[in-house]
């Protein structure tokens, strides 16, 4: 398997990351999350150093397929209707084309958009497009999932339902995440683990485990547990640069 | 002074696949400068190789030009291509003896330019200045009124703005020899014709910079309780004048067209058009090009200055960032 | 049509005034013509200026009798040689082979200048440069080249036709071929796509609405193209030909009809973009609002 065991290096900071795991990568704007995403899933390429992911160079994971890409924007196909959007990775790799319509439906209904395969992408609201993004990058059902910051634009009422849904699916599924945001409330939430980095030079500040009981819900939101969680890394931003963190 | 990357090898060696090339097409048009008969065989082969290695060197110095910010250095590419292509047309049609009556060589052309400079610069006065820029002053500043009117009234907008979409959708050429009945022959008739071609995209245009205003700037301007006139020069207006200037740009294009068309169905024994009809008709070709580059560069200055004019002026727009 | 159901009525008032003013409007340009007419005595079956207005040979303006007259005689019979009908026909052909031929091409530049920064820097400033052009200028003389060659008949008009419609489809398909957001580029790089996968399923369906709108600033230029083309030639068929026809006979009434069908002949080959684009973008198929800060 693509993922079984993977390890990855960032400077010194060794990470390992077990299947099936939920890790947030938290920081400032300009500390490299994005960047650091972007180098696992080779859509830029290190200056200096290596990147392993499961035994294999980011290169040979996306060539292989191994992973998908939830991007800030929804980034739709405006002259694809939404199944037709959620089909697009299956062409492109080439699986059966039998098997095109059954699966794509299946992930619309996974991320309940079962109703509006036929419609086109400006028909939908924001937060749907996100979830159509989401159900495209499961269609060819990679073991890996890399989200960046893909709730970034909705509202924070949208943001907390499309939290709930995407927890739901992760356990559904079993994938691996690795999620970039800025929200410490939604790396808390979502989390096993809240890598917090840090900018100039971009750098893992420390590794926070969350051990905030499963399945989560709203009421979550409300236990000291979760604020003690949000406190610590609150607390690991700010020792990182001496600056205070919007949230 | 070099830039770095011109030291690297495949760049020296796509300089000198492009001297090579030229060098065996230069010697070629020296060689047969007054020969009378067609190139043979072996000749042909060479300049087919020399071509090909031109082209060869100018893929790979084209290569070395790809990222260059600089705009004057990166238009070596361009300017050499356009180089390779007259020297290539040259070395041609002296193989194969081309009758200059058909088709003429760069260098016929150029010498028939520089001969008969007088007679084209009359040409040019008559068809840029008396037709093509009078035509354009009138039909831009009323395309701009017309503009302003139609954006103030609804019903106008209604009534007149389609038409203005229909308009833009009709072929001139079929415009100009009813102008030209009913004007007379001389130049007002191509003035009106210009007027006309550059008008409507003019009122589309300046429309659309007029109307087309973010709501919150509007309710800015409500909020300083502005009145119309002022909501018109605060910011209908310089919100405009980006659109104008396209509408400028795309009329110079339109003017040119226009006058030269205009003139092929009657003028008054002058005008670029006029000249190109007539030549065209007795195989003068080597004059028709040398009208035809008159225009060509008539129209790229005027271009400029537009676009010049429009730097000045909104260099605050988005595209200038 | 039910969109334009608000301007159909301001639409029609302007019309209206256009044609009431449009008379006093050929009396003031008429008159002088006829009374003109009346003095050198020629013969005419009217007495009076006022009279004789509507009924000069080669009037300033025409009478909308005239025009009717005009039509009459030069739309029928529907088959005729000299009826406008298969004229016209001949040169919307001419012009829509030409489009064709320029799409092709345009798709040949503009893959080419997306593909490689090289050949975009070699040809894009002469492209662009030729945009200020008066490219029109070429035509007679192309129709004359070709013809030496032994290209005859319909189809040099169609080449020049290409000739001139072709730099703004070039440039509208480099624009759509670039048009694609970096995302969107970074996506297909994420599913590992070839790079004629990224044409196929990204790159040329964003084009398509940018081609159309190249199209149809391209339709009327290749128009314009043909038409030229067929007026600097010996010609045997197309609007060109009545139009050169015409204007050496100064029929000035024919002149009128022939310009007014080439109008409407330039409006429906637009038309035709338009409902082609309608059929081929279902995605663009938007009851949008108009925008507008109004």
């Amino acid at each position: 398997m693509v993922f079984p065991n993977g390890t990855v290096a960032l400077k010194e900071a060794n990470l390992e990351i077990a299947q099936g795991e939920f890790i947030s990568l938290i920081g400032p704007s300009g500390c490299g999350k994005t960047t650091l995403l972007r180098l696992l899933a080779d859509l830029i390429q290190p200056s200096a150093g290596s990147i392993r992911i499961g035994g294999k160079t980011p290169e040979e994971a996306r060539k292989s397929r191994a992973y998908g890409y939830v991007f800030q924007a929804p980034t739709l196909m405006e002259w694809r209707t939404v199944l037709q959007n959620v089909m697009l990775p299956l062409e492109v790799m080439g699986v059966p084309k039998a098997e095109h319509k059954p699966r794509a439906e299946r992930m619309l209904a996974l991320v309940g958009l079962g109703k509006f395969a036929r419609h086109y992408p400006w028909q939908l609201s924001g937060g749907m497009q996100q979830r159509v993004s989401i159900a495209r990058a499961l269609a060819f059902d990679p073991q890996l999932l890399f989200m960046d910051e893909p709730f970034g634009a909705l509202d924070e009422i949208t943001r907390e339902n499309l939290n709930l849904e995407l927890l739901r699916l992760w356990r559904e599924t079993g994938k691996t995440i690795i999620f970039v945001t800025h929200s410490i409330p939604e790396a808390v939430f979502l989390s096993t683990r809240i890598v917090v980095m840090t900018p100039r030079p971009g750098k893992i500040e420390t590794v926070i485990p969350v051990d905030l009981p499963q399945p989560r819900n709203f009421e979550t939101r409300e236990t000291t547990r979760f604020f003690e969680i949000a406190t610590l890394v609150r607390e690991a931003l700010r020792k990182g640069h001496g600056f205070e963190v919007s949230e | 002074m070099l830039p770095p990357r011109l030291a690297r090898p495949s760049a020296l060696w796509g300089w000198a696949l492009l001297l090579v090339g030229f060098a065996l097409l230069l010697w070629f048009i020296a060689a047969w400068w007054h020969q009378l008969e067609p190139a043979s065989q072996g000749h042909k082969l060479l300049l087919v190789l020399g071509g090909l290695l031109a082209l060869l060197g100018l893929g790979r110095v084209a290569q070395q030009f790809a990222h260059t910010p600089n705009p004057l250095v990166g238009f070596t590419p361009a300017a050499l291509t356009l180089l390779l292509i007259l020297i290539l047309a040259e070395a041609w049609l002296r193989a194969y003896q081309v009758p200059p009556g058909l088709i003429p060589t760069p260098s016929r052309v150029l010498s028939t330019l520089l001969a008969v400079r007088d007679v084209l610069l009359r040409d040019a006065f008559q068809t840029v200045v008396l037709e093509a820029l009078i035509g354009y002053l009138i039909g831009c500043s009323l395309g701009v009124i017309t503009a302003l009117l139609v954006s103030r009234y609804v019903f106008l907008e209604r009534g007149l703005l389609p038409y203005a979409t229909i308009f833009s959708s009709i072929p001139i050429v079929a415009l100009a020899p009813v102008l030209v009945k009913m004007m007379g022959i001389d130049w007002p008739s191509k003035a009106a014709i210009v007027a006309i071609t550059v008008f409507f995209p003019m009122v589309v245009n300046t429309f659309r910079g007029l109307t087309e205003v973010s709501p919150l700037s509007l309710d800015l301007m409500r909020s300083y309780a502005a009145g119309e006139l002022q909501q018109y020069r605060w910011l209908r207006l310089p919100n405009a004048l980006p659109f104008i200037f396209n509408a400028l740009k795309l009329g110079t294009t339109l003017a040119m067209i226009g006058a030269i068309v205009g003139e092929f169905f009657g003028a008054n024994g002058q005008g670029l058009g006029f000249r190109i009809q007539i030549e065209a008709g007795r195989f003068g070709f080597d004059i028709v090009w040398s009208a035809i580059i008159v225009a060509s560069l008539v129209g790229i200055a005027w271009y400029n200055l537009v676009a010049w004019i429009e730097r000045r002026l909104t260099g605050w727009h988005v595209s200038y960032r | 049509m039910l969109r334009l159901s608000p301007n159909l009525v301001p639409m029609l008032v302007v019309a209206l005034v256009v044609l009431v003013l449009y008379w006093p409007l050929m009396y003031l340009a008429n008159i002088p013509a006829a009374q003109r007419a009346l003095d050198t005595g020629a013969v005419l079956p009217c007495k009076t200026a006022l009279e004789c207005a509507t009924q000069l040979r080669s009037p300033v303006l025409p009478s909308p009798q005239q025009l009717w007259q005009g039509f009459g005689n030069l739309m029928f019979p529907l088959n005729s040689q000299s009826a406008i009908p298969l004229n016209a026909a001949v040169t919307a052909l001419e012009t829509l082979v030409g489009l064709l031929l320029a799409a092709m091409l345009g798709f040949f530049f503009a893959i080419g200048m997306v593909a490689s920064r090289a050949f975009e820097r070699s040809l894009l400033p002469w492209i662009v440069a030729s945009q200020t052009v008066p490219i029109i200028a070429i035509a007679p003389m192309l129709v004359v080249v070709l013809g030496q060659y032994g290209v005859q008949g319909w189809l040099p008009k169609a080449i020049i036709a290409a000739y001139i419609a072709f730099f703004p489809i070039t440039i509208g398909v480099a624009k759509g071929l670039k048009s694609p957001d970096p995302l969107s580029l970074d996506l297909m790089k994420t599913y590992n796509a070839s790079s004629w996968q990224t044409y196929l399923k990204l790159r040329f369906p964003a084009s398509v609405p940018y081609l159309f709108t190249a199209f149809k600033v391209a339709m009327t230029a290749a128009l314009i193209g043909a038409i030229v083309a067929e007026i600097s030639t010996i010609s045997f068929q197309g609007i060109g030909k009545m139009l050169a026809e015409n204007s050496r006979a100064s029929d000035v009434v024919a002149m009128w009809v022939i310009m007014l069908s080439s109008a409407a002949l330039g409006i429906l080959l637009v038309a035709l973009v338009n409902w082609v684009e309608h059929l081929a973008t279902p995605w663009r198929r938007v009851p949008q609002r108009e925008g507008g800060g109004r």
